[in-house]
């Protein structure tokens, strides 16, 4: 048996692992709250851009964009979100695992492929491979993310597909579906696959400045944004949801390991009481004979 | 007239306004109630907003947002843009500095991918610090 000096030595060390498990769940609790208003924060302007789309159909022709066109694919890019930073239990291995398939898939069937990565995690792991060519990466990006880092993932997107250089753009994040399930997703931003709603029946009579054309291009952009803004901050949340989660189970094992070593250092410390005391009584019972 | 600013991170004007002066692609407009059903771009730069008729040019609200997005109705306006800050939010000395980091990284940029992303922040920062001097003025 361990003796209580070294007993004590590793339960003092688990209590402060504990402490520290104990903290980041918090941190990792409140950084979910705020994440977790933020995925709800983008849909006003994801409805509005519908809607203007919609009245937009009935001026132009809509399916005719250019983000909207539907080719064989040869080539695709990806956009891996990620996270920065690890122990957050599974969140980053179900990411890579899913582009990893994706890789393995792509290559039998023969496509060619690039990627964006976002998140240090997913940058790590496209390093090792040689599957793949990487167009950026995004390192950093801060908790709420803004308009502004959207834009270059987003342009680089856009410019490759529009030029021909890629005939899909996937998003492979993780779905923020409560605070207790997330799921990895793969989704596809281009060509866009925007549902709309059928026409108003009466054609507003509506005065678009530029042109019908050059306000589609915007909405149709922002709308595509949108998408990948969500995916965004659905991995966030899903990223403290997850690392909360870990957190907690890390602490509770933590606590169920003190609670059995404090169980074996009391053994251990009875049992060389008792053990010293019949060596006295042994030694009285030797004397009195 | 209703006025609605749609960015992504939710909706941060929803109330009724007399006059709203905005930056588009074509130029900048102003839109009182009564206005005909228009859409249009906006670019980047200053959104001003007067809540009513009788308010003075003292009383006006900035806005710095980026493109966008304006639908225009007789009795509501929608705008939906990417971003949209706050005259009394944004901190003028901070964008200063954004902006001076800005020209740094235009004139040590290496490529190209790094130079457009140059000129979209320092036009981000030179609005912000255009609608952030604004309000200072209009609060003296």
């Amino acid at each position: 048996m361990a003796s209580t000096q070294a007993l004590k030595g590793r339960i003092r060390s688990v209590s402060s692992t504990k402490q520290i498990t104990k903290a980041m769940e918090l941190v990792a609790a409140s950084k979910m709250r705020r994440a977790q208003d933020a995925t709800k924060a983008s849909s006003p302007y994801t409805v509005a851009a519908t809607s203007l789309l919609a009245n937009l159909a009935g001026h132009v022709s809509v399916q005719t964009h250019p983000l909207f066109e539907q080719r064989t694919v040869k080539s695709r890019l990806f956009v891996v979100i990620a996270s920065d930073k690890g122990l957050a239990g599974a969140f980053n291995s179900n990411i890579i695992r899913m582009y990893a398939n994706e890789l393995k898939a792509d290559d039998t069937a023969g496509i060619a492929n690039k990627t964006i990565t976002i998140g240090r995690k997913a940058a790590q792991f496209v390093a090792r491979i040689k599957d793949t060519e990487v167009v950026g990466s995004y390192q950093d990006t801060p908790d709420r993310p803004d308009g502004y880092e959207l834009r270059a993932i987003l342009d680089t997107a856009k410019d490759m597909f529009e030029a021909g250089e890629v005939d899909a753009v996937d998003v492979i994040y993780t779905d923020y579906v409560s605070s207790m399930t997330q799921q990895a997703r793969i989704t596809r931003l281009l060509p866009a696959g925007i549902s709309h709603e059928p026409t108003a029946s009466e054609v507003k009579d509506v005065l678009y400045e530029p042109s019908p054309e050059e306000v589609l291009d915007g909405i149709v952009y922002r709308l595509v944004g949108a998408q990948l803004f969500q995916a965004l901050l659905d991995s966030r949340a899903s990223e403290h949801s997850m690392r909360m989660m870990a957190m907690r189970n890390a602490t509770d094992n933590a606590s169920d390991l003190i609670e059995d070593l404090t169980l074996a250092m009391n053994k251990a410390r009875q049992g060389a009481i008792t053990q010293e005391l019949s060596e006295i009584s042994g030694g009285v019972e030797a004397m009195n004979d | 007239m209703h006025l609605q600013l749609i960015t992504l991170s939710g909706v941060s004007v929803d109330d009724k306004i007399y006059e709203l002066m905005a930056p588009t692609t074509a130029g900048d407009i102003a839109v009182f109630p009564g206005h005909e059903p228009l859409v249009t771009m906006a670019a980047p730069g200053t959104l001003v907003v007067r809540h009513d008729k009788k308010d003075g040019d003292d009383k006006l609200e900035y806005f710095a947002i980026s493109g966008g997005v304006i639908e225009v109705n007789p009795d509501s306006i929608r705008v939906l843009v990417d971003e949209a800050d706050h005259g009394d939010d944004i901190i003028e000395a901070e964008s200063q500095a954004a902006l001076e980091r800005a020209l740094k990284l235009r004139d040590e940029a290496q490529d190209q991918v790094e130079l457009d992303k140059a000129h979209q922040l320092i036009d981000r920062h030179t609005v912000r610090l255009r609608v952030a001097e604004l309000q200072r003025r209009r609060r003296r």
